[in-house]
């Protein structure tokens, strides 16, 4: 992208390709002076001694090309990236809401250079005939519908999009206007040419199809709030929050679709957008109720020096039946998503990784015989084994004791742990846990990871869950740890 | 004859009024009965726990720590709150292992966890639990509650309809917090696990055993208990109907005096208990 430099530097990208150092990008005045993309820099050093030069910076200006697709968000919910250095804008049904394309793109331009960013563009009814005008065309960047063939006709075939080497072919050839390769025979056009004119002339002219990649799939749960005066206090901040999540969740109900996470943009003045998301356990479309998970969050929003837009997206928007509450309670299991609303504050409040349901899973290893699952999520059909007593509470390492144990397979008759000493009263074990051998590459299991587990209880009552490491091996001294207590 | 049957009605109105003053005027709340009048006729109205209010319980000695005895209690007095919705159990550890109070009975999979921070916004996620429509039993394991952050639950359960157990767990190592403003709780327990009795010729531990302390009650009286787990840990089929806390026997006070004399005599026990007690509930 051309950057705005002072008129009487040249300034000029060097990139190193093959061993040689080239120029990648020539600003306005360094191309005025002769300079091109693609000429060795010592040339380029040679005809213009006061070229300045910058290293080139692939990454970032594709990093910038992606932020700039985020931005234009804000037209359109559809924007594919084409780098290196254009992206398409899919108005379609979006112009007037400027109130016609050419106020569209006049709008578009008039931010982005504001933003020091020169652009050009192309409106057009395929995005192949778009990419020509913005590339090829004389100013004349809006084709009206249809009429996108007398447009391209009189440009080059480089405007196609197609490789340099075909492009460099047409040339020898004599062929200077698309004009010119359209009234060839596409069969031969086809097999001198390889199918990839032929497709492109297709797009370009509206008979083949084509599909973008967009940045982000479209979605059509999306609304958007454009104001007539920028906003910045908090409570313009909060009303127009309550608005727009009012409008997507009054067309979410008329379709009876919920949904369980919203984003909200709040585009400021300069150019940035902040987003404030909100997640909920089961889909909702209640305004009142998204928006008080949104309020306590919009103090994150920096509004800078005003919000002018706002956009709202709603995710993972499923069927939703309508539900009559609070009539009659049912039973445990069927009806604890009434408490919804109380998780998702909470999972808003704390962080999602906070609140949690505990799911079985089958393992006898006691740290993974628990997973956590999102509440109301899909409960596996697993259940933990009522024949294998486990602690109320487990320590997520065990901690070592000093146990007197003098038969080696017995349980210990004391134990000390924090400083006390606990004499056995009654025990109940061995139960032999070993290391998930079938997990593992068969080579790497062994029996150093085995536990004995022993439930023991002492003399004023207490229940603890104490277990010997590894095998039995004489001469060694027995390893004893507590890992969980019974109440 | 008349003028003993005025007086009775008078005395009657005086403690209806009494009643309603304590109740702070919101009238009869339900309550969950132990089904022993031994337990029951400690609280007021002699119908047993009181609900949609919130009950603190800690632990002696070690449990004060590591809290697993009164973790159970709670589990076992809150299970049959979860016909009413869904529990939360709210701590700022997580050392709770869900397969354990599965053991008890208590239906793990569906006990939404929430791990807090701080002391602040375990009280605070407390409140909110309990004020939430839907919720049927609210846990929250906190060093302390003062008297302002225990009235702000009462109103959140009284809101919500909610019933909560604060589980006061000092931290490792730490020292007690006291609560000097005193207590909003309905109740408060103090529980300790007591040695089980593990069923002659039966090798291993038994049922699980706790010591059971009612310290205060609101609007009753304190007492001592020896409760038993019956289907703890075992593969017998728990009932549903039946209080999953049985009570094994009657344990003396021995700070305090009978409180009414009208009480049928029954032989204190002396703790601990070995074996079968004496006292054994009438099936």
């Amino acid at each position: 992208m051309p950057s705005a430099a002072a008129p009487e530097a040249p300034l000029a990208l060097v990139e190193t390709s093959r061993g040689t150092r080239r120029l990648a990008a020539v600003d306005r005045a360094a191309a005025a002076l002769g300079l091109f993309p693609g000429q060795k820099a010592a040339d380029a050093l040679a005809y213009v001694p006061n070229l300045v030069t910058a290293e080139a910076e692939p990454e970032a200006d594709a990093q910038a090309l992606l932020a700039l697709v985020d931005w234009c968000v804000r037209f359109s919910p559809a924007v594919a990236p084409d780098p290196p250095d254009g992206l398409f804008l899919d108005v379609t049904g979006l112009a007037h809401l400027w109130g016609g394309e050419a106020a569209l793109v006049a709008d578009f331009r008039r931010r982005l250079a504001r933003n020091g960013l020169p652009v050009v563009c192309g409106v057009a009814d395929t995005p192949g005939a778009a990419w020509a005008l913005a590339r090829h065309g004389d100013g004349a960047s809006l084709c009206p519908p249809s009429r996108q063939g007398e447009l391209l006709d009189h440009l080059p075939p480089s405007a196609l999009r197609i490789s340099a080497a075909a492009c460099a072919q047409l040339e020898r050839l004599g062929l200077r206007r698309i004009a010119e390769v359209r009234r060839l025979p596409r069969s031969q056009l086809a097999r001198r040419f390889g199918l990839e004119l032929i497709t492109r002339l297709d797009q370009a002219m509206g008979e083949a199809p084509e599909a973008l990649t967009f940045r982000r799939p479209p979605n059509p749960w999306f609304d958007r709030l454009a104001l007539a005066e920028p906003i910045s206090t908090p409570e313009d901040l909060a009303r127009v929050c309550g608005d727009i999540v009012e409008r997507l969740c009054a067309r979410l109900s008329a379709e009876g679709q919920g949904a369980r996470r919203f984003e909200l943009a709040y585009h400021r003045v300069d150019g940035r957008p902040q987003t404030v998301e909100v997640g909920l356990a089961v889909g909702a479309r209640e305004a009142a109720r998204i928006t008080r998970l949104f309020l306590p969050r919009l103090d994150q929003v920096d509004p800078g020096f005003g919000v002018e837009q706002v956009t709202l997206a709603a995710f993972e928007v499923e069927t939703l039946s309508a539900r009559q509450a609070a009539l009659a309670r049912e039973p445990v299991g069927q009806s604890s998503v009434e408490i919804a609303p109380l998780v998702d504050r909470l999972a808003n409040r704390l962080g999602t990784e906070r609140v949690w349901t505990s799911q079985a899973v089958e393992s006898h290893v006691p740290e993974r015989a628990v997973a956590r699952r999102a509440p109301f999520s899909p409960e596996t059909p697993a259940r933990w084994d009522p024949a294998r007593p486990r602690p109320i509470r487990l320590f997520r390492r065990p901690e070592p004791i000093e146990a007197t144990a003098p038969v080696p397979d017995d349980p210990p008759v004391q134990f000390r742990w924090r400083g006390r000493l606990h004499r056995v009263r009654l025990a109940e074990g061995p139960e032999r846990i070993a290391e998930e051998w079938w997990k593992v590459p068969i080579e790497a299991a062994s029996t150093t990871h085995v536990r004995d587990y022993y439930r023991v209880e002492d003399q004023d009552g207490g229940r603890f869950w104490i277990f010997r490491s590894g095998l039995y091996a004489a001469g060694a001294p027995a390893r004893w740890w507590l890992h969980g207590l019974f109440p | 004859m008349s003028g003993s049957a005025v007086t009775e009605r008078a005395l009657d109105a005086v403690r209806a009024k009494i009643a309603a003053l304590e109740t702070g005027g919101r009238g009869e709340t339900p309550s969950l009965a132990f089904g022993d009048p031994r337990i029951d006729r400690c609280f007021p109205g002699g119908r047993g726990l009181p609900l949609h209010r919130w009950h603190e319980v800690g632990g002696e000695g070690m449990e004060a720590e590591t809290a697993a005895a009164p973790a159970a209690f709670v589990a076992l007095l809150a299970r049959p709150l979860l016909k009413m919705g869904p529990a939360v159990w709210i701590a700022r550890r997580d050392d709770l292992h869900p397969p354990g109070l599965a053991g008890l009975g208590f239906p793990a999979g569906g006990l939404v966890e929430v791990w807090v921070r701080d002391e602040a916004q375990a009280l605070a996620a407390a409140e909110d639990a309990l004020g939430a429509s839907g919720v049927g039993a609210v846990v929250v394991e906190a060093d302390a509650c003062d008297l302002t952050a225990g009235r702000r639950l009462q109103l959140a359960c009284e809101k919500g309809q909610a019933t909560g157990f604060l589980i006061i767990r000092r931290p490792f190592g730490g020292g007690a917090k006291g609560t000097a403003g005193g207590s909003a709780a309905a109740t408060r327990w103090s529980i300790a696990s007591a040695p089980s009795a593990p069923a002659a010729g039966r090798p291993g531990l038994g049922a699980p055993r706790w010591r059971a302390t009612l310290e205060r009650c609101r609007g009753g009286r304190p007492g001592t208990w020896l409760f038993e787990s019956p289907g703890a840990y075992s593969d017998t089929e728990i009932q549903d109907d039946a209080h999953p806390l049985r009570l094994v026997a009657e344990l003396g006070d021995r700070q305090l005096a009978p409180a009414q004399p009208a009480r049928p005599a029954s032989p204190a026990i002396p703790f601990p208990v070995r074996g079968d007690g004496a006292v054994r509930r009438r099936a």
